[in-house]
């Protein structure tokens, strides 16, 4: 644009930018208009899905987790609160609540065998005992989510991964990397020595017995004097076998 | 599951770190917790009344997994279930173990149970006959330990319960039930 000088240029300079400035704003506000009204219809049709689904969301784990899914894709989350529309809805809120209190009974009776670490399949088996009598099915899924539930208690509930393996945290103990790489060498067979452990991870002996050391304190690991080699097994009840914990918990 | 005879063997007995004491207090007493329930549920399926640490017994060790219990762990717990009151060392060394799976108490009550059902009040009956008699088959009498009775027995007659007295054999003696 040529540049006009003096104070009528000035002024039709500010002129045009107010001009803008509101062109842009309603735009703006239309656009705003129009998402709201999009997410009303949204919020309607996901209301209209969970209601003619509800069945299946409460029976079916699967179609469950799908939602789930769904749902966190939108930034909607079915769980945020008992009293609303969707725990109405639903009745999952205290489904999930339900399998809260559940988990945390589980890990405090398999407490004293495993430290407070246990391995998330053998904690659904352990659940779906339990649980005998209920109706609906439960996937790791659930358990996970009502486990993510129970981050506000502060207890520490924790899921971490070692491996391939999802393993639920009950203790406020914080494992560093050193124990979850301990962790993952001993889920091969349930157990390690210093050696193995040395030798898997490139370790001095000093720093595997150390951590070994620290695990046993923890009451996470078990020791094993017994092999005929005379070797000293170190065992991880949350590692082992699904069997191990079942008759602790009659 | 692994079984001893007929008995069914917890899954504890078949991970191995549960044969080796363990070093850290709430685990080791969770152990013990484990092996003094494992004890008494056997001597009491068995009918088993003492153990000699230094024989065998199938139930410190376990050939499946190649471990067995350490003679320190085996006193470890007899001596728990001592502490209880479920167990009583038979010698000072600790060599031979005396398992009440029913404490004397409760054998007295099982004892006055039995005659009652069975219709023995004001009977006589000897101490043999209790343990090995016709009567008392199919009962926790049959194969009870002598001493154990014997001492459940003096028991009732502090209570007025039964009276002892000597039999006609030296070796035998009779029980009056006066329930």
């Amino acid at each position: 644009m040529r540049r006009r000088p003096g104070i009528a240029g000035l002024q039709s300079a500010a002129a045009a930018r107010d001009q803008y400035r509101l062109v842009g704003e309603n735009v703006a506000k239309i656009r705003a208009d129009l998402m709201k009204e999009q997410l009303a219809t949204f919020r309607s049709h996901l209301e209209e899905f969970a209601r003619k689904h509800k069945n299946d969301i409460r029976k079916n784990p699967t179609f469950r987790a799908q939602f789930h899914e769904m749902c966190a894709k939108v930034g909607v989350d079915p769980l945020a609160s008992n009293k609303g529309v969707w725990a109405e809805l639903l009745g999952i809120g205290d489904f999930y609540y339900e399998l809260g209190v559940q988990i945390v009974d589980i890990c405090m009776a398999t407490r004293s065998h495993n430290g407070g670490l246990i391995n998330l399949q053998e904690l659904c088996s352990l659940l779906a005992q339990k649980r005998k009598t209920a109706r609906e099915a439960v996937s790791e899924d659930d358990c996970l989510r009502a486990i993510s539930k129970l981050k506000v208690l502060g207890s520490g509930f924790e899921v971490i991964s070692i491996g391939k393996r999802k393993l639920v945290r009950s203790v406020p103990t914080e494992l560093n990397k050193d124990h979850n790489e301990i962790l993952e060498v001993a889920q091969v067979q349930g157990y390690v020595t210093v050696e193995q452990v040395q030798k898997a991870l490139s370790w001095s002996s000093g720093r595997a017995t150390d951590a070994l050391e620290t695990l046993l304190k923890e009451g996470l690991a078990m020791i094993d004097d017994g092999h005929r080699d005379g070797k000293r097994r170190y065992w991880f009840p949350c590692v082992a076998p699904i069997s191990v914990a079942v008759d602790l918990m009659a | 599951m692994q079984k001893l005879g007929d008995f069914k063997l917890p899954y504890f007995f078949n991970y191995p770190p549960y044969f080796t004491l363990q070093p850290v207090r709430e685990t080791r007493e969770k152990q013990i917790q484990l092996w003094k329930e494992l004890i008494l549920d056997y001597c009491r399926s068995q009918k088993i009344f003492t153990i000699a640490l230094e024989e065998d017994f199938p139930l410190f060790s376990n050939p499946v997994i190649e471990r067995s219990l350490t003679h320190e762990a085996k006193e470890v717990f007899l001596n728990a279930l001592v502490n209880e009151g479920r167990a009583e060392w038979m010698d000072k060394h600790h060599k031979k173990c005396l398992i009440l799976w029913l404490r004397i108490q409760d054998w007295a009550d099982y004892i006055i149970n039995f005659v009652r059902e069975n219709g023995f009040e004001d009977s006589v009956m000897t101490v043999e006959d209790l343990r090995s008699g016709i009567e008392t088959r199919g009962t926790d009498l049959a194969g009870i330990d002598r001493g154990v009775l014997v001492r459940a027995l003096k028991l009732l007659e502090q209570k007025g319960k039964v009276a002892i007295f000597k039999g006609t054999s030296a070796d035998d003696e009779g029980v009056k039930f006066s329930v």
